[in-house]
């Protein structure tokens, strides 16, 4: 069964990128392109069908791990705030002129943001001894309002060319795709899903709770540190190359834990490989629907996940875990 | 069994244990205690007397602030997490699975301290605990009984010959704490196993081999339940008026009319 579906998974997958690359408001023949077809193609096209696959893999796979990490089907990187820390730091680094590594500097801003962000979700999320689920949903909305407000508010103050893109990062955007954004952003997802991916049954471990996990022969505490720290890697390489999506971390895992199993082995890569699909459908659809103007694909996102956030808080079970 | 060598000592021991929370007053005080092989003990006390944080000490998941856990002759601290999986295991009260992992998959996690698997395989563990019917069924599907011996065959693949138990018999009714003690007595006779269970039920525990009475973190009393669990005891213990009674399957208690 599960071999099946692994086929109609993938078959799935391959369609949407290849709709992605060769369909939208000018459509291309895959089998008659002209030079000119090819230019498009490979200068405008691509690059953004790698930079939606690359986001979409990221914020899938943090979903995943913060779902299991935390014990929690609601988080996702966006609710919890930690993609809007992301942007906010970054969106600082570029105000203040912060361009010390190079390519790299965006994604490391980025990657501060996401991990203060992810220890002060915690800090305010703990109590007696343990995470509660309320307090980390509502700390993380809390968080959003916060960081929104502060990013509005150097709008209003700044007029810098890079404030362009601050704008964005707040509804996440692809329009701004080009190559010169993925190599450094790659690089972070490389190494975080090397992390995740290496760290895998610690994952599963924890799933069942902190006591199974020590009790199977994992280091809790570091094993949840090193899954942080691939979790904020990979938002923040996301964030860097366009700005704040919400919902594929919450949507694509679950999605994939029907088709394919929970086994976190699967299930990371998985859930990554469904959202980079997912934002690059998104994609399609913001720009298809109102041609020649572009939808944000993060409003496309939001569209098929608030719903899918509001049914799974009617779930009697979600916040009791 | 782990690879280390049958011992006629202890093979779990809690030397001058004392454990309290930055801030607060102790909430163990200077338990000593043991565990041998094939032993089963009940750990008896009231709400908030320690019992979790005893077995907690004892897993090397809270370190106490004073004394030191021996596990086969060697302080517990000085195992690699990895290698103490082998050894000892521990099972906590809530199983509260929320994502729906299949029986299969749970219990072969119970390989995961492993690089080479040992002999006993995933099937071989669900059929020994009676689950193998159900290998491909979702954990979030099955009841309270079945759950419970979904995670004891994840423990026996792991390995360990020493199961800390935590309130296993939680939620339980009457006829799965007993097939589950059952069992238990079992895996004693057949693999070796040790055993230290917190219980609240002092009928179930009357019938123990081996029972440690807890009052403030402090061993009130260890040893048969015929002399651990007298009434005087239990009333110290528990603050209730209790009496234990004879009768020619057993000992059993009453309690004053509610």
């Amino acid at each position: 069964m599960r071999p099946v579906r692994i086929i109609l998974f993938s078959s799935v997958v391959l369609g949407i990128l290849l709709l992605a690359l060769f369909a939208g408001p000018r459509m291309f023949n895959p089998f008659n392109l002209t030079t000119m077809d090819r230019d498009i193609l490979y200068a405008i096209r691509m690059p953004r069908v790698v930079v939606a696959m690359l986001m979409g893999m990221a914020l899938g796979a943090s979903g995943a791990i913060l779902q299991g990490v935390l014990r929690n089907p609601l988080a996702d990187p966006y609710i919890l705030g930690i993609s809007s820390g992301a942007s906010l730091c970054a969106a600082l680094g570029l105000l203040s002129g912060f361009y010390f590594f190079g390519s790299m500097s965006v994604p490391l801003t980025a990657f501060v943001g996401a991990a203060l962000v992810s220890v002060l979700v915690g800090a305010f999320g703990w109590k007696r001894g343990g995470l509660w689920p309320e307090r980390l949903l509502l700390a993380g909305i809390g968080l959003n309002f916060l960081f929104s407000a502060v990013l509005m508010l150097l709008m209003s103050v700044s007029s810098d060319e890079g404030l362009r893109r601050a704008v964005l990062w707040m509804f996440g955007d692809l329009s701004m795709a080009d190559w010169s954004l993925i190599p450094s952003a790659a690089v972070f997802i490389v190494v975080g899903m090397g992390l995740v991916l290496s760290r895998s049954k610690a994952l599963n471990a924890m799933i069942l709770g902190d006591e199974f996990a020590h009790s199977l022969g994992f280091a809790v505490q570091r094993e949840r540190l090193v899954l942080f720290a691939a979790m904020a890697l990979m938002t923040s390489a996301s964030v860097s190359l366009g700005g704040t999506i919400g919902f594929i971390g919450l949507l694509m895992p679950h999605i994939v834990r029907f088709l394919l199993g929970a086994d976190s082995r699967l299930l990371v890569p998985a859930s990554a490989v469904a959202g980079g699909a997912f934002l690059c459908f998104a994609d399609l659809v913001g720009r298809s629907i109102l041609p020649p103007m572009e939808l944000p694909s993060g409003t496309v996102t939001a569209v098929f996940g608030a719903p899918y956030f509001l049914y799974l808080l009617r779930r009697k079970d979600v916040l009791s875990i | 069994m782990s690879s280390v060598s049958k011992s006629d000592g202890p093979i779990l021991e809690m030397a001058n244990i004392s454990f309290n929370y930055p801030g607060s007053g102790p909430i163990v005080a200077d338990l000593s205690c043991s565990v041998h092989e094939r032993e089963i003990i009940g750990l008896l006390g009231a709400n908030g007397s320690g019992k979790s944080t005893i077995l907690k000490i004892a897993a090397g998941m809270l370190r106490p602030s004073q004394g030191e856990v021996i596990l086969w002759n060697k302080p517990l601290k000085g195992y690699r997490n990895r290698d103490r999986a082998k050894l000892l295991c521990y099972f906590p009260q809530q199983l509260d699975v929320h994502v729906p992992f299949t029986v299969r998959e749970i219990v072969g996690m119970g390989l995961y301290p492993y690089e080479i698997p040992p002999a006993m395989t995933v099937d071989d563990a669900m059929d020994m605990v009676g689950v193998g019917d159900k290998a491909d069924a979702f954990v979030t599907n099955l009841s309270g009984g079945e759950r419970r011996r979904v995670f004891l065959a994840m423990t026996l693949i792991q390995g360990a010959g020493i199961l800390l138990l935590d309130e296993p018999l939680a939620n339980l009714d009457i006829k799965y704490q007993i097939e589950f003690l059952k069992l238990l007595r079992r895996l004693k006779d057949a693999r070796g196993l040790s055993v230290v269970m917190a219980l609240h039920d002092i009928n179930l525990a009357l019938q123990f081999e081996k029972v440690m009475l807890i009052k403030s973190g402090e061993v009130h009393g260890i040893g048969a339940p015929e002399t651990v669990l007298t009434g005087p005891t239990i009333r110290d213990a528990f603050d209730v008026d209790i009496e234990v009674r004879k009768a020619e399957h057993g000992a059993y208690i009453t309690h004053e009319k509610w």
